[in-house]
């Protein structure tokens, strides 16, 4: 027990618990749905993750510096339709133009919502509530209520989806998974070891710290912002690639499930703490109780209330839990400093 | 008498010329010439808006002083920001520290450092902090977050941290103000060693036992001015008070008694389960009897007990001859019982409403009008009466409580509670965080009080302030009332050695 107290954090036994939990639905669901286990469920729960799990990676740096972005779920949907439109008009486009296209569509729609939350000094629940309903509005109306279908596109970005990157047997890691999870390993990186990465946690942790040490804060907000557009707008080229037909309605709600995934994922929704890692073992269950409930024949509208009951459980498992593993955790240490102290307990005020 | 030109070891490091502040209508600081030099300890003290914060804000970078200049190592210097004051040596500990409760021990004491490139190494830095830490004497887990640490171990990493940044001048802002006895004493070794290793050292403490203990020299600032600078060995606390207050007090000095003889409150054998027992004294009209023990002996929860907020759980209470129970506030507050709280913002006062709303909520129902509605006039009357009575200083009664000082507040509070027109007023620690010249002012009116024949019951940890204003002085240990003792019984010596169970207890005939 004192060695497994000294090597891993309360922290990392909440994303532990979280693969748990992930087994034990994957077990239940099994047990409910014929022909669970097979090479076509794990590939439709990987696609679906792979989107949130980008997304969530951004929405991940903006909630570390205590703010929130819900205007993601409009961007996807925004990139996605327009970047569909123009690739449809101008079937040649390369490839990488169009990723590069899609991630600048996405980084310049957060640019704005930065401006509002770390300039304007607007919060960012109703600035980034605000921008939901605007970019999702402007989508509406530059559309003219068209949609983008499949047969417009080209046929490499509709290869995309079942582009088998490492094939292990019959087990595929396709091309969306496969970009999740570059983009997992090197926000992970980076949030590790990247010195300006630390900052986020910083601001997050104690913003009048930071404030006083002169960290760059709106610098970092802003930026957490921009980032996050900018994987949403890599969420919209994905979306595009996964779903071919886009309309309007594309990516909306799509928030909900992001801020899931974080938040279950362990990020503390008061900044400060959390890992990408664990934004995507968050997405991971997230995208496995989509999928199955959507093949178990539950309405949508039931996914809605159980992606609500995760977020409230996890805040609410952030405060109770959290604190428990903690207080654990430091009854250990304090046995040792009271030795050296003995007596100050007295002293503390009752 | 502002003096540059005491002698000091060497030259200056830091030297603050003729600074001046001004806040709107508030002259923060006039007119303050300060010298620190290396390896000395400098004390700076004074009443709350004496103008201390506004000179370690310059110091830190936080506000620009509108008038002088500001010398370091013989060089004018512009301190920008709080980063830009820490390029250059100065930095600040405060009472609550601020690290980053996420971030471990040693990323805490590296945050701020520009200069270690682009990526962390997370083995040298653990190194380097670790380094550090042992050379301050101070054993810590570098890897453990600063979330959880005692208060002390994290003004420790502040330390560690300001050392990592090659402190020249360290400003220690109440750094005592929460940290126990033995706690105190650490700090105050790490603080002599920085002053072997050349550190000037800026001490703000309210603790005048505390700064004389560790000072080299004492500054006293009194509204926004410099008012004398003293070798350590030249300054007595009482000259310091003085010159704090501009006026010779005696901390000590005894309040006449004007208790009478009918018994106003009898308590018999009070308990509250797992929390205090066997409470038994008399109030009488006029008598003001002091609550005496260490923090954490039951007073409190004696005196939430008589107002109900955690109603005791056995024992009788009779108020002028009849028996009551009392079950909750409201209880309380209808037998005439007033408390106020220790904590004024938590449980006292609410904040953001003005002075007039604040004295009249507990007595809301005697200002409604035939509709129902509130007479603020009335209100305001009210609060300005309380105003004059104890010299509430306030732009007017419309002032957010918020704005006020913290002396002004406790007299806001007080006047919450004398407007229930109790004949029992339960105060508990009713100076804490009070600057001098308010708690005379507060003193007074307890005096004042009891003179009109309440019975004040008084929770001081503040023993020269129990013993100044106690008729009589009911001292506690660990959950049980240990002895009664009567004005010429009670003394420093013979409270604490009951408190501290030193002493046997004394049985209850000290009863008058």
């Amino acid at each position: 027990m004192n060695w497994l107290k000294r090597n891993i954090r309360p922290e990392q036994v909440r994303e532990f618990s979280l693969l748990a939990l992930i087994v034990v639905a994957i077990l239940i669901f099994g047990s409910l749905i014929d022909g669970y286990y097979t090479f076509r469920t794990f590939n439709r729960i990987a696609s679906s993750v792979a989107i949130i799990t980008v997304v969530a990676v951004g929405q991940t740096l903006v909630v570390l510096t205590r703010n929130i972005d819900l205007s993601v779920g409009s961007i996807v949907g925004f990139t996605a339709y327009f970047i569909g439109t123009w690739i449809g008009h101008d079937r040649d486009i390369n490839p990488g133009l169009a990723v590069l296209a899609s991630i600048a569509v996405g980084a310049g729609l957060g640019v704005f919502n930065g401006l509002l939350v770390a300039f304007g000094r607007v919060p960012a629940v109703v600035a980034t509530l605000g921008t939901l309903a605007i970019y999702r509005g402007v989508l509406v109306d530059l559309s003219g209520a068209k949609t983008v279908t499949t047969d417009s596109l080209p046929q490499w970005l509709i290869d995309l989806p079942n582009f088998n990157v490492l094939p292990f047997g019959d087990l595929d890691v396709r091309a969306l998974f496969a970009i999740a999870l570059v983009i997992v390993v090197t926000f992970q990186v980076g949030a590790g070891y990247l010195s300006f990465a630390r900052r986020f946690y910083a601001i997050g942790s104690n913003p009048e710290a930071a404030q006083l040490i002169g960290l760059p804060m709106r610098g970092v907000v802003f930026l957490a912002f921009v980032v996050c557009g900018a994987l949403a707008g890599l969420g919209g080229f994905m979306f595009l690639a996964r779903f071919g037909n886009i309309t309007v309605e594309a990516g909306r709600g799509l928030e909900l499930s992001v801020v899931a995934a974080v938040v279950v994922g362990g990020v503390n929704i008061f900044g400060g703490s959390g890992t990408v890692v664990g934004a995507m073992l968050g997405a991971v269950l997230i995208g496995t109780l989509e999928q199955s409930l959507f093949r178990l024949g539950i309405s949508e509208f039931w996914l809605s209330a159980v992606l609500g009951l995760l977020i409230l459980l996890a805040v609410a498992s952030d405060a109770v839990i959290l604190r428990r593993l903690r207080a654990l955790w430091a009854k250990s240490e304090l046995k040792l400093a009271a030795q050296s102290a003995a007596g100050r307990a007295d002293e503390r005020p009752a | 008498m502002s003096d540059a030109s005491l002698p000091g070891p060497r030259a200056p490091i830091l030297e603050i010329r003729s600074v001046a502040k001004r806040f709107d209508a508030t002259q923060a600081l006039e007119d303050v010439s300060l010298a620190l030099y290396p390896g000395e300890i400098h004390a700076l003290v004074g009443e709350n808006g004496a103008g201390k914060s506004t000179l370690i804000k310059i110091m830190t970078g936080v506000h620009q002083p509108d008038r002088g200049e500001i010398l370091l190592a013989g060089k004018p210097v512009t301190i920008a920001s709080a980063a830009g004051a820490q390029r250059l040596g100065i930095a600040a500990i405060y009472q609550e520290p601020l690290l980053f409760p996420d971030l471990n021990v040693a990323e805490n004491i590296f945050i701020s450092h520009q200069d270690r490139g682009t990526f962390v190494g997370w083995g040298k830095m653990y190194r380097d902090a670790e380094e550090i830490l042992a050379a301050l004497g101070v054993s810590l887990d570098v890897k453990s977050p600063a979330r959880g640490l005692t208060l002390a171990a994290q003004q420790s990493v502040e330390i560690a941290k300001a050392i990592s940044m090659n402190v020249r001048v360290l400003i220690m802002d109440e750094p005592t103000a929460s940290l126990s006895a033995h706690e105190v004493e650490e700090l105050f070794k790490l603080a002599r060693d920085l002053r072997g290793k050349g550190v000037a050292i800026l001490f703000v403490s309210h603790r005048m036992e505390e700064v004389f203990e560790i000072a080299d020299k004492v500054t006293v600032f009194r509204d926004g001015r410099l008012i004398s600078t003293r070798l350590r060995d030249e300054a007595t606390p009482q000259r310091a008070i003085a010159d704090m207050v501009g006026r010779e007090i005696d901390p000590t000095k005894r309040r006449l008694s004007v208790a009478q003889n009918d018994l106003l409150l009898s308590v018999r054998d009070l308990a509250c389960e797992g929390v205090f027992e066997g409470v038994s004294f008399d109030l009488h009209r006029g008598e003001v009897l002091g609550f005496a023990g260490l923090i954490g002996a039951g007073r409190t929860d004696v005196g939430l007990a008589l107002f109900g907020i955690e109603p005791a759980t056995s024992g009788t209470i009779t108020l002028n001859g009849k028996p009551i129970e009392v079950k909750s506030p409201r209880d309380g507050m209808n037998y005439g019982i007033a408390y106020v709280s220790e904590d004024r913002r938590q449980l006292g006062l609410v904040l953001p409403m003005a002075v007039f709303a604040n004295i009249s909520l507990p007595a809301l129902k005697r200002y409604l009008n035939s509709v129902g509605l509130l007479r603020t006039s009335a209100e305001r009357e009210t609060a300005n009466h309380f105003c004059q009575r104890l010299a509430i200083r306030t732009p007017s009664v419309d002032a957010e409580v918020a704005k006020l000082s913290g002396g002004n507040q406790q007299k806001v509070m007080l006047s919450k509670w004398l407007n229930t027109n109790p004949s029992i007023l339960i105060l508990d620690e009713p100076t804490r965080g009070v600057d001098v010249g308010s708690k005379a002012e507060v003193h007074a009116i307890i005096g004042h009080l009891a003179s009109e024949g309440i019975g004040v019951i008084v929770i001081s940890s503040d023993l020269p302030e129990v013993l100044a204003l106690s008729d009589r002085v009911l001292v506690m240990r660990e959950g049980r009332q240990m002895a009664i003792l009567n004005h010429n019984e009670a003394n420093p010596e013979t409270v604490m050695s009951v408190a501290m169970g030193q002493r046997a207890a004394i049985p209850d005939e000290a009863q008058r």
